[in-house]
């Protein structure tokens, strides 16, 4: 199975690689504020519902537009778990991969029929409707939602180590094992056959691939990756509700994913970062312009689609793809 | 619990409305091979001017007018600025697809933005002409309102203009030319360029007076038209999204079974059964409802 995934060094380097990454957030994660590391598990959080826009769209080539629902279904199946079940943590995002793998199985069953546009109305019909279902169910807490409380940091950290920091580590491992994984899986056969049938299905079926099963494959990683970032976002806030997952999130992330160039995975992080930054910058602005309650609300919104506008229309395919045709025009004279 | 015809006349004033929304998404789909997310944005622009006309002069009508203008100019200029741009610059490479999709998205969340910045997240209510209370026969109050009635009447009268508009007109004409055979079109002289403009306008003044009639039953606000984007997609699904008779019959289908559902089983399954109701329909019936001769091209 490994030589037919691909070279052992190749995965061990990336090993490597993440390794002294998770080394260096560790070190930086100790000299910095409160506020920045609970910035530092936002990033964390979009990093991996980024990688999983990454693998379905820029990979397989399914729109979704509903990757805020599937997080709200991962957010409250660790919820319900840690809460009813008094689980470790780890249990309770492990359930949150699985039961939103399984709902994304049965999703991406439909899904897989479906082109372009159809697919896109369905999940942001997904987008509009789930969190608002939580309203409905009773043992869903409804408008409120319902704690998502992981507990203090273990005693052996020390009495100075603070929660956020705690939040930090967790989304930050969590992040680089699934960047790792996704990494991996991405360069493997799988990701070649996702872009295959990305780039034209019929010759790719004819040379053998099963479509239909590949992307339901691809619907259903992406979804466990979904479902872990709306866990990691659930704790961050220690709550899932309907108001944490809007549909305004699932805007915001198909944003970022075309900012970061929608097949590059290593460019999620920068999207990440910049997703964390707006609400920064519109607070920034929002200040300048007298702070009223209106602004603040709105700036953000107004800013995210601005700029999920413009790069579709000038980078549709990522910035990096216009750097490397400059590039290239400028070596050919 | 209602009695059966009660349920359906409130189901079929529902799906009136939907059927606004999903001819609008049905119009700019053959024209120009897009889902419109944003025509709920341009709905809920249409809509808030209408809302000031009538809180200035308390004349329902008027402001409709307004509306009809403002959605029209609306379409009109997200065709001319926004999707001619869009089309001349993302054409190839993986985002190609998925392009237009997602810049009807973006356009949606800057109107949202927008509305939100000027009219902030507040609730409004347009003040209809006639009463919101449902009739009363003999003793008892039915929840059917005159209301209802103005809808259904509204919507019979805004499909007749248009079945007049594309099957007796030469801008019908060409506009059904540049849908179903651009090159064609062309070739006869037909600007399928301006002609598909004007179908953006004629879809978005349709979204002005849904939206000023939804916004006269509920309340207004820069979230109160996603629901009515989502039921009109699914309206439009059932119908098969290339037929505009079919958008209608899968609108007022969608209002009926949604009443019926909110009677037997509450509020809590109204989502979750128009959400059924889309998968099935996908899965079983792709072309819609009302087979058109070509099927779905994308």
């Amino acid at each position: 199975m490994e030589s037919l995934l691909q070279g052992r060094g190749a995965v061990r380097k990336r090993l490597l690689f993440f390794i002294l990454l998770g080394w260096a957030l560790l070190i930086v994660g100790d000299r910095v504020s409160n506020v920045r590391l609970f910035q530092g598990a936002e990033i964390a959080m979009f990093t991996i519902a980024l990688a999983s826009i990454v693998l379905l769209t820029g990979y397989s080539g399914q729109v979704s537009l509903g990757s805020g629902a599937i997080m709200a279904v991962g957010g409250y199946a660790a919820a319900l778990t840690i809460t009813n079940l008094q689980t470790p943590i780890w249990f309770a995002f492990l359930m949150a991969v699985l039961v939103s793998a399984t709902f994304g199985a049965v999703l991406g069953a439909a899904a897989a029929r479906l082109s372009g546009p159809y697919l896109a109305g369905t999940t942001l019909a997904l987008a509009v409707g789930v969190p608002a279902l939580a309203n409905q169910f009773n043992f869903l807490g409804g408008e409120q939602g319902i704690f998502f409380d992981v507990g203090f940091p273990p005693e052996r950290f020390g009495s100075d180590f603070s929660q956020d920091k705690w939040f930090f580590w967790i989304s930050s491992f969590l992040a680089l094992v699934s960047i790792f994984i996704t990494s991996n899986i991405l360069k493997s056969r799988f990701g070649r056959t996702w872009q295959a049938i990305r780039a034209n299905s019929l010759a790719a079926e004819l040379a053998g691939i099963h479509a239909n099963r590949m992307k339901i494959l691809a619907f259903t990683l992406s979804s466990a990756l979904a479902g872990l970032a709306g866990a990691v976002l659930g704790m961050n806030l220690s709550l899932v509700a309907p108001g944490a997952y809007p549909l305004s999130l699932s805007f915001a992330l198909v944003t970022g994913a075309v900012l970061a160039g929608i097949s590059s995975l290593p460019g999620v992080m920068l999207g990440a970062v910049i997703l964390v930054a707006i609400p920064e910058i519109a607070d920034l602005v929002a200040g300048g312009l007298g702070d009223s309650e209106k602004v603040t609300t709105h700036l953000p919104g107004l800013i995210v689609s601005v700029l999920l506008i413009i790069s579709v229309i000038f980078t549709p395919n990522g910035p990096g793809e216009n750097i490397r045709r400059i590039l290239h025009k400028k070596s050919a004279h | 619990m209602q009695s059966i015809i009660e349920t359906l006349l409130i189901g079929l004033s529902n799906g009136a409305v939907y059927a606004l929304i999903s001819l609008a998404l049905v119009l700019v789909w053959r024209s120009t091979r897009v889902v419109n997310f944003a025509q709920a944005g341009q709905a809920m622009i249409a809509t808030y001017v209408g809302f000031e006309i009538a809180s200035r002069s308390q004349v329902f009508w008027l402001a409709v007018l307004f509306a009809i203008v403002a959605g029209a100019l609306i379409g009109a200029g997200v065709d001319y600025f926004f999707m001619r741009v869009l089309f001349k610059h993302a054409t190839e490479g993986p985002a190609a697809v998925v392009a237009p999709v997602i810049a009807t998205l973006g356009l949606l969340g800057v109107i949202r933005a927008v509305v939100g910045l000027i009219w902030s997240s507040e609730y409004r209510l347009i003040e209809p002409p006639v009463s919101r209370n449902g009739y009363t026969i003999g003793e008892t109050t039915i929840p059917f309102s005159p209301l209802n009635t103005l809808i259904i009447v509204t919507v019979c009268i805004v499909l007749i203009v248009i079945s007049i508009i594309f099957r007796r007109t030469n801008l019908g004409l060409a506009l059904r030319a540049s849908a179903y055979a651009p090159e064609i079109a062309q070739l006869a002289g037909v600007r399928t360029a301006q002609t598909r403009t004007i179908g953006w306008a004629i879809a978005g003044g349709i979204g002005g007076i849904a939206g000023m009639l939804v916004s006269s039953e509920n309340y207004l606000s820069p979230y109160s038209l996603d629901l009515l984007l989502v039921f009109g997609f699914i309206a439009a699904v059932i119908g098969g999204l290339e037929s505009m008779v079919g958008a209608v019959v899968g609108a007022l289908l969608l209002g009926v079974l949604l009443s019926l559902v909110l009677n037997v089983f509450g509020t809590s399954a109204t989502f979750t059964s128009a959400f059924l109701i889309l998968i099935l329909v996908l899965l079983f019936k792709p072309d819609g409802i009302v087979a058109s001769r070509k099927g779905r091209r994308a």
